[in-house]
């Protein structure tokens, strides 16, 4: 499976999804965890733990799924109290994306569920091509300086 | 696959703790956390069992700063260690940038610690990933213990690293060599970044 890794063509994309659907938070990764685009959390640290989270959701979801129906689960959804969640999947030519949103009473399953097929058209649309092989280099050459000064301040060994 | 957003210059990579039961893989994850300062590091998110036996994963980000004018962050995970839980550790493996196999130098443990590498590379071909290509180090931990109850190092390194990747002597309870080895495996991560290998 060849997923595109780089980020930032899915922003637009979701961020309609979120107006359209009326979701508090939504998140768009990759089944392996790694986010791709998020529309209302303050920290990205902490979108990272939600998209781990998710993620073990979804792979356990639809591995149980086979084992017991041979039919992965492919939609999990929450009803609590005040606020309800949504983890479903994206189908990409290539792969799949998962999606985690959070609504409240402003939307509701329906709404989602519908806004869902448009964000599916959308970004298979927008998806660009995974990368080749032979990818530009992203960082310099000679970063091993700065990584060793930025662990060192980490672990409060800076001089 | 690191991801890399060149709009926000922004790397993210992930990187797995991988080894038998018992040998300290969460053990890492939790010096690690203790040292990071708080604006630097999510929440630490442990799915064990009552005994603490690691039953999914542990997860710690943790914000390395700024290189080369990127954002870069690295997600670590640990993998449940008994062989019972095979299938947790494919799937915490997928598409993972990085591994940092966690021996148990107990020299009782030296067969788990070769299973345990067996099973890696077998998870690792089944995803299609050639091992000789996937970042690894070697930590060999419980290098506290008294020297009659641990496999000598140049035994270890025999018996475990024929690929003759870095390899690092630790105590992850008390610290010596956590650091060294979060370091070493980000050096090779990054640096297939740098050489334009880092991403597909």
């Amino acid at each position: 499976m060849a997923l595109p890794t780089s980020v930032g063509w899915a922003d637009l994309p979701l961020q309609r999804f979120v107006d359209d659907a009326r979701v508090q938070l939504a998140v768009l990764m990759q089944p392996s965890g790694q986010v791709l685009a998020q529309v209302g959390f303050k920290r990205s640290i902490d979108v990272q733990t939600v998209c781990a989270l998710s993620a073990a959701i979804n792979a356990s979801g639809d591995l149980l799924g086979r084992m017991v129906d041979a039919t992965p689960f492919r939609v999990l959804h929450h009803a609590g109290r005040e606020k309800q969640f949504y983890l479903g999947q994206v189908p990409l030519r290539d792969g799949l994306l998962v999606l985690l949103a959070v609504f409240d009473t402003e939307s509701s399953l329906g709404i989602v569920q519908l806004y869902l097929g448009e964000l599916q058209s959308a970004v298979a649309a927008a998806a660009p091509p995974p990368p080749p092989a032979d990818a530009a280099p992203a960082l310099a050459e000679d970063f091993e300086r700065e990584l060793n000064r930025n662990l060192a301040q980490l672990f409060g060994r800076a001089s | 696959m690191s991801l890399v957003n060149y709009a926000t210059r922004e790397i993210t990579c992930k990187i797995v703790y991988y080894g038998p039961g018992r040998s300290g893989k969460t053990t890492n994850l939790h010096y690690i956390y203790g040292q990071v300062p708080g604006d630097r590091k999510g929440q630490m998110v442990s799915l064990a069992t009552q005994t603490d036996r690691t039953l999914f994963f542990d997860f710690l980000p943790i914000d390395l700063g700024t290189i080369s004018g990127f954002t870069t962050r690295f997600q670590l995970y640990t993998v449940p260690g008994q062989v019972y839980y095979q299938t947790t550790r494919k799937l915490v493996l997928q598409g993972a940038d990085g591994v940092v196999f966690v021996a148990d130098s107990q020299a009782r443990q030296l067969g788990e610690n070769i299973e345990s590498m067996q099973d890696l590379h077998a998870n690792l071909a089944e995803q299609g990933v050639d091992v000789r290509t996937m970042p690894l180090v070697l930590q060999y931990n419980k290098q506290d213990l008294p020297a009659e109850l641990t496999t000598a190092l140049p035994e270890l390194e025999e018996a475990l690293n024929f690929r003759g990747v870095p390899s690092f002597a630790a105590d992850a309870l008390h610290g010596p060599g956590v650091f060294e080895t979060l370091r070493g495996i980000s050096e090779i991560v990054l640096r297939k970044l740098s050489t334009g290998r880092g991403e597909g």
